[in-house]
């Protein structure tokens, strides 16, 4: 090593001990790690069950094609809230987790089978498993959040992870892509039999 | 060393606690009015839900000039020390509604539009107490805050306009119903907690 190349290194590792020791605490607003948007961005994304059926809904709205591509992810949100709302009022549901393995095993099986059910049907399916997503997690709204900036985040992660289902369902429009999806929605189905046996 | 690490260094030497966003260190009086309509987030989702919702509408002139009007009584309320109200709460279930229009692609008859910005405006304004001590500070603040809710409403109103294509429309649909869905969970959780 040359001594340019020596003080180079010396001059970043200081320069990140520098970093480190202007670092504080970030000040958030909750004073919780658990709470504002990050926390509310966050939230959906580290819930597997959440994330495979969040997917699935995209994946299974492009395979429908229009209108169904565009009117689920704009339903989902609403009727989700609707779940939330009776979470958070402490409104009782049966078998709210059952309810949410369940949503990943039926839809992924919607994907894999490519069923094309009438709208009305596919809208019905998708607003009761919006109910038991929202009920759960309007349920584990932290105490501490900031409700606003915690919810927007929620509602936006759930919203993008729908968009990232639709952007790869676009791939069914070929041969090798319809395969790929269908492939995903087993896979979505298969997770979803583990997350009802307790395995996932 | 290079210019660039000399830089690093001397930046990071100033560096201070990261903070959120309010408060803002240095910000207040006419400023600090002017940006608390961005800064309080239910005041900024009910602003870009009805921004939305009359950017898509023929006629925008009249809902734009209720909001400011009845945003000036709010404000003018808050100004003669009106008591608590339930501001919060109403401007969160009209945002719920409002944004739920715009997910919808409703057009309501034009009353509708008008009373949804009659009453996001009036709820605004009484929502925006400010902290100041003084009157003649607190006033400033408050003209400050009306001006800012005005113009962040006519910059979303304006944007809102030129989104003729599918898509954008579509996508000014989809944020409708994460707003609409945003306000339901907040709503709940004021009304509960």
């Amino acid at each position: 090593m040359t001594v340019h190349r020596r003080l180079h290194a010396i001059a970043v590792a200081a320069a990140l001990l520098l970093l480190t020791l202007a670092c504080a605490p970030a000040c958030a607003h909750t004073g919780s790690m658990s709470g504002g948007f990050v926390g509310g961005l966050a939230h959906p994304l580290f819930g597997p069950d959440h994330v495979a059926a969040m997917v699935a809904v995209g994946l299974w709205g492009a395979f429908l094609g229009p209108p169904a591509i565009w009117l689920l992810p704009i339903v989902f949100p609403m009727v989700m809230a609707g779940g939330g709302v009776m979470g958070i009022l402490g409104l009782a549901i049966p078998g709210v987790e059952i309810g949410i393995a369940l949503s990943a095993v039926v839809l992924g099986l919607m994907v894999a089978l490519a069923a094309r059910p009438p709208l009305w049907i596919a809208a019905a399916l998708v607003g009761v498993f919006a109910v038991f997503h929202g009920h759960a997690h309007g349920a584990e709204l932290p105490p501490g959040a900031d409700a606003v900036a915690y919810s927007v985040g929620f509602v936006v992660a759930t919203g993008l992870l729908h968009l990232a289902g639709i952007a790869f369902g676009l791939l069914a429009r070929w041969p090798a892509g319809r395969i790929a999806v269908r492939a995903a929605g087993a896979v979505i189905a298969l997770a979803g039999v583990g997350f009802l046996s307790g395995m996932a | 060393m290079s210019g660039f690490l000399r830089a690093l260094v001397l930046v990071l030497a100033w560096t201070q606690t990261a903070r959120a966003h309010s408060p803002i260190v240095g910000v207040g009086g006419f400023y600090g009015g002017l940006l608390h309509p961005l800064l309080v987030p239910a005041h900024a989702l009910s602003l870009l839900a009805l921004g939305l919702f009359i950017g898509r509408q023929e006629s925008r002139r009249g809902p734009t000039i209720i909001f400011a009007a009845a945003l000036i009584a709010g404000l003018g309320a808050v100004a003669l020390a009106v008591g608590p109200t339930p501001a919060g709460e109403i401007l969160l279930a009209d945002t719920a509604v409002v944004g739920a229009l715009v997910a919808l692609a409703f057009v309501p008859p034009r009353p509708v539009g008008w009373l949804a910005a009659a009453v996001t405006g009036a709820a605004l304004g009484l929502d925006s107490p400010p902290e100041e001590i003084s009157i003649e500070l607190a006033t400033i603040v408050l003209i400050g805050t009306g001006l800012g809710a005005c113009m962040a409403l006519a910059l979303v109103i304006g944007l809102t306009s030129y989104l003729r294509r599918d898509w954008q429309r579509l996508a000014v649909r989809i944020i409708g119903s994460w707003i609409a869905a945003s306000a339901m969970l907040v709503l709940a959780v004021r009304l509960t907690r």
